[in-house]
């Protein structure tokens, strides 16, 4: 296998330079202290009933702040990088050298999704945080009065770390693969958004699929789009996970990581054979 | 043995537009680039010398035709371990310092783990950039991207070395040490293949030369053959007077030559520069 090591050693190798290329730039420090900002903010958040309401409103807008500024992230630098490639020709030097297209792209995923990863696991933390803080003055307030106040768990926040991670790796997938296709970086970003608002969207169509209707051709176009598309809402099991309120199924997480993971494979498959023929 | 690269009944169209009307970048070429000599590609901006250089290494690929390099039928990955590029116009990853850049391109060429460090340096020392190695590319004059450049594409010991204008924007002892460079690997026993508008450096640098235009090839050949004019000769006298070049002219004639002109031998504007000049201060 000396060469399926070496192949992994080229891949490591782009998405390092690529992972510093990001690093190195200012827009993703500038939506890290935006989001970071926002998430510190819900600590001024107080409502009223001292309770599981309020730790699962500083949650929903701390998961709120993260998907958003993740998703914008994940579409508009990792086409950046992408383009950034391209058009000043630095992919010609690099593509000029024993690298193969696969390896390529698969370096520039990972080097995205390493940086979706400090992002998310930064952003978590100081959600943890918060939470941690606040929760210590509700269990003191509550002990007063004799509520007894939800509790979030820190395991769950790690799983769900792990489930937005994933979720962004499947956009970075999809705006790979968006932009292996396109001239232009617009193009990849406008269209790369789309899909992430498709994807959001997406349990729509998988609800109409199951009720019955006469149009065969209204079936099929949803049955193909409830494939294409993946459900990036059934990431969305942060607060269960996170406070433990509602009941998480045992094999609820893995389910949906595996789907996630089957997206990312699918989708860099399908970029990667576009972007062999593509003409540099 | 194989040539180095060999091109047969070369196309290339390109589709512009919506209406993908077609612009023929290179048309019906055949070139046989032998090994270990240095090979000039000429032509006119437009012609298809970048095109034809880039369908060689896999990175645009053909309409038409045949291509093999160092005896392989196409730019496989195992062919682009042995060979070297140095695109037109070069910009490489400006946040990487030129020596990040250089190691980067010498692992992902392959080159061995432990020997990286001294690649580097090696090709470094080679294109005389180790002073600056330390800088970040985008701080780099245009003549030290071109030389940067080169670093990267020799780094990893190719045995073809591709070179897009290696001399565009550089000063003329900047061009004269590329030219130099060229001769170190040509007699390490590389083949190295260049494109260029200098024609004066390509005429000193070159063994053999092919000229294009509007994408076909009109000339091919040995630079000493193509430029010779074995029908004329030329002599420099000096201290010559008007006495004496009626004698010799009347000598000439008794053997039935022809003096047909005489003028005062020029040194180039280049030679004079190099005089004058010590050399950039990025050398
Ligand atoms: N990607 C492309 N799409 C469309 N046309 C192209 C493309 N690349 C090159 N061409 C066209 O192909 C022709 C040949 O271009 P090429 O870059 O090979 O010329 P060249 O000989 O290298 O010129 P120069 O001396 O200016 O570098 C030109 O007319 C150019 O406009
Ligand atoms: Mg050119």
């Amino acid at each position: 296998m000396p060469n399926m090591k070496a192949s992994l050693q080229r891949t490591l190798w782009i998405s390092r330079v690529t992972f510093l290329e990001a690093v190195r730039q200012r827009f993703f420090a500038f939506l890290l202290v935006l989001s970071a900002a926002m998430v510190l903010s819900s600590v001024s958040f107080r409502v009223f009933d001292f309770g599981h309401g309020e730790l699962k409103f500083i949650a929903d807008f701390g998961f709120g702040g993260m998907f958003f500024f993740g998703s914008v992230l994940a579409v508009v630098m990792t086409a950046q990088l992408f383009f950034s490639e391209m058009d000043n020709k630095t992919a010609l030097t690099l593509l000029a050298k024993p690298l193969s297209r696969t390896e390529f792209l698969l370096g520039k995923f990972c080097g995205a999704w390493a940086v979706l990863g400090v992002f998310v696991i930064v952003l978590a933390s100081l959600l943890g945080l918060v939470l941690w803080a606040r929760e210590a003055e509700l269990i003191a307030l509550a002990e007063q009065s004799g509520k007894i106040p939800a509790t979030f768990s820190a395991a769950g926040l790690a799983e769900f770390v792990l489930l937005q991670w994933l979720r962004l790796g499947v956009v970075t997938a999809i705006v790979l693969a968006i932009s292996a296709l396109a001239r232009t970086f617009l193009f990849a970003v406008v269209v790369g958004s789309l899909a992430v608002v498709a994807g959001q969207l997406q349990w729509i169509a998988q609800d109409a699929v199951l009720k019955p209707s006469d149009s065969l051709l209204y079936e099929g176009f949803l049955w193909v789009s409830c494939r294409l598309i993946p459900n990036l809402q059934q990431f969305n099991i942060g607060d269960a996970l996170v406070l433990g309120s509602a009941g998480v199924a045992p094999g609820a997480v893995a389910e949906v990581a595996l789907s996630g993971l089957l997206y990312v494979t699918a989708y860099l498959c399908v970029g990667s054979l576009v972007f062999r023929r593509r003409e540099i | 043995m194989s040539s180095a690269i060999s091109v047969r009944h070369l196309t290339k169209d390109f589709r512009i537009g919506i209406r993908g009307l077609k612009l023929r970048a290179v048309d019906d070429l055949s070139l046989e680039i032998p090994r270990g000599q240095v090979y000039g590609l000429l032509g006119p901006n437009g012609c298809g010398k970048s095109t034809t250089l880039k369908i060689v290494l896999g990175l645009v690929s053909a309409t038409a035709g045949e291509i093999s390099i160092l005896g392989h039928p196409s730019a496989t990955s195992a062919a682009r371990r042995r060979t070297g590029f140095l695109p037109e116009a070069p910009y490489f990853h400006k946040f990487l310092t030129g020596r990040e850049l250089v190691r980067y391109c010498a692992q992902l060429s392959g080159v061995a783990a432990d020997s990286v460090g001294a690649a580097v340096e090696d090709a470094l020392g080679l294109a005389a950039m180790t002073e600056a190695a330390d800088r970040p590319i985008g701080t780099y004059s245009k003549g030290m991207l071109q030389r940067i450049g080169f670093a990267q594409a020799v780094v990893h010991d190719p045995e073809l070395v591709i070179l897009d204008e290696p001399t565009a924007g550089v000063d003329p002892v900047g061009s004269a040490a590329i030219g130099r460079m060229i001769h170190t690997m040509r007699d390490k026993g590389k083949t190295i293949v260049l494109c260029s508008h200098l024609l004066g450096q390509v005429e000193q640098v070159c063994d053999r030369v092919a000229i294009m235009d509007r994408g076909k090839l009109v000339l091919e050949g040995a630079v000493d053959d193509v430029l010779a004019r074995r029908d004329r000769h030329v002599m420099t006298v000096e201290a010559m007077t008007p006495a004496a070049r009626d004698a010799a002219e009347a000598a000439l004639a008794a053997h039935g030559a022809k003096v047909t002109s005489v003028t005062h031998p020029r040194r180039s504007l280049e030679d004079l520069f190099r005089e004058l000049v010590t050399g950039s201060r990025d050398a």
